[in-house]
């Protein structure tokens, strides 16, 4: 109650506050929708309730701030239907949509009573987040980035942004150790946070510590997974989408989201639904590099051997051939050699008779000459014709004598000329006699001066 | 040090092929043949240990292998 003195009315500081209260209560009676960015959740855990620190900012400043209250079975209301629509729960830093009644209390001072908070915006505003995100990189250019880089051709070394703990994670080591081809991979794992608000920067943290050794790794995966799709907002952070585009290697997500790919996962080289989709994708990469590498042993095994059967069958064939050339060449040149002999022997044959018919003719002709009536002419002739008659060899045939011509056609005169085996033909008075020489010896009065 | 292994290993992958694909279409001199038969089973070793062997003994096959090159 105001009290007057010294002409002043005077309030206490709650007289203030409440009549500040009536006002309030009575100008602002109904439930207003607000929106604004709950800065802090500040859930206590004993009670349940909420002390939400609103606020609102314009161009990066605060210019409106306020307290409120939700109550513990509002929260619990609220959150439930938060991580169903929104798959994210009531947590600090995200813009809301409120149904707020407004009060004053002279201890408390001024405070939004929230009773309801719409998932819809959130959901909305979460949406245009990611699509700023989105934009943000692709207008930078580096939306395309980690995709871009060549992906090893046997990823063995991974660097693992996890957490022990993780089913996720368990799930994944399992399918890579026990692979039945006995695949060998080398893994490091580099624990984060991989849900809440500290989420994004224990990630990036992990990032560029895995890029103070680029060279020991192949890929990088960030795993998570068991803990359903809730809390999976983190992944739309710009920054984090940006630390994870630019990377130098590429970057593999498995953090199970079936439905509305988070930025993170756009980014990435390759996202995964589940982390063991991850792993048998690792494993047909070293499939893919095993099989040429299979092919070709088998190559070797199988092709080898009949190369070199083909080219041994080639060698032989060859060799035949040259075999039979040489024999034919041979048989050829004997054959010309027996043709020259024979051509030879019944060429001086040949002349042998045309000397005889030569003779003949001259004896008939000289006989007919002989008809003239000169005696001593004739006596003269046919001693003429005697002497050339006696010089005719088949006379000295008829003796006994007989001639031996070698086999070149040459008569023999000097065993000497002659080994033994060679072939010798002998002309008789009815006839001729081939044979070989068996030995042979000269005679020993040399009545040829000429022996060599 | 390790980019030149990762380096390697695909070039040891690639002759390989090389290799292979000469020894099907048959275009390989008689000669030849031993030493390429030779240099493909080393070949393959280094990628087969690539798969299932640790890196560390990788490195130790390329490094033999190179050595021998050089």
């Amino acid at each position: 109650m105001p009290e007057t003195k010294d002409n002043r009315r005077i309030f206490s500081l709650a007289d203030v506050g409440r009549s500040i209260q009536k006002t309030i209560s009575e100008r602002y009676g109904s439930l207003y929708w607000v929106k604004a960015e709950m800065n802090k959740l500040n859930l206590y855990a004993h009670s349940g309730h909420c002390f939400p620190e609103l606020l609102e900012k314009k161009d990066g400043k605060v210019v409106a701030e306020m307290r409120a209250v939700l109550w513990n079975s509002d929260y619990q209301r609220i959150n439930r239907q938060f991580l169903d629509i929104v798959r994210e729960p009531l947590k600090d830093g995200i813009m809301i949509l409120m149904q707020a009644s407004i009060h004053y209390d002279p201890l408390y001072g001024l405070s939004l009573k929230i009773h309801d908070i719409d998932p819809a915006y959130a959901l909305g505003h979460l949406e245009r987040e990611k699509q700023e995100s989105l934009a943000r990189l692709r207008k930078d250019g580096v939306f395309m980035k980690n995709k871009s880089l060549p992906f090893p051709q046997v990823p063995k070394r991974l660097a693992i942004i996890s957490v022990e703990s993780s089913k996720g994670y368990a799930d994944f080591i399992q399918i890579i150790e026990r692979n039945p081809w006995q695949y060998h991979f080398e893994m490091d794992l580099f624990p984060a946070l991989l849900q809440g608000d500290r989420a994004a920067d224990s990630i990036i943290a992990q990032l560029n510590a895995i890029r103070q050794q680029l060279t020991a790794y192949d890929v990088v995966l960030i795993i998570r997974g068991g803990g359903g799709e809730v809390g999976l907002s983190i992944y739309n952070n710009h920054t984090l989408a940006d630390t994870i585009a630019r990377f130098p290697l590429p970057i593999m997500t498995g953090i199970g989201h079936s439905t509305n790919e988070t930025v993170s996962e756009m980014v990435a080289h390759r996202s995964a639904i589940t982390p063991s989709e991850l792993a048998d994708f690792l494993i047909q990469h070293f499939h893919n590099f095993a099989e040429p590498v299979k092919h070709a042993s088998r190559v070797l095994t199988e092709r080898i051997p009949v190369l070199l059967g083909q080219e041994q069958q080639h060698l032989e064939r060859l060799a035949g051939n040259i075999h039979l050339s040489v024999h034919h060449a041979l048989r050829l040149h004997g054959e010309q050699l027996a043709h020259l002999e024979w051509a030879v022997r019944s060429g001086a044959l040949a002349v042998l008779q045309r000397k005889r018919h030569i003779l003949d003719e001259i004896t008939r002709r000289l006989q007919q000459a002989g008809k003239i009536p000169s005696r001593e002419s004739r006596i003269a002739l046919d001693h003429i014709v005697r002497q050339i008659e006696l010089m005719d060899p088949i006379h000295v045939l008829r003796r006994g004598y007989s001639i031996t011509l070698s086999e070149d056609g040459k008569a023999i005169l000097d065993p000497a000329s002659l080994q033994k085996g060679m072939r010798i033909r002998t002309h008789l008075a009815m006839g001729t006699v081939d044979s070989t020489v068996n030995s042979t010896q000269p005679t020993a009065n040399k009545l040829n001066p000429d022996k060599n | 040090m390790d980019t030149e292994d990762k380096y390697t290993y695909t070039q040891a992958f690639e002759e390989l092929q090389r290799i292979v694909s000469d020894i099907e279409r048959g275009e390989i001199l008689i000669d030849e043949l031993s030493e390429k038969v030779k240099r493909a089973k080393l070949l393959i070793g280094i990628c087969k240990s690539k798969l299932t062997d640790t890196e560390e003994n990788v490195g130790k096959l390329l490094a033999n292998l190179n050595a021998e090159e050089s």
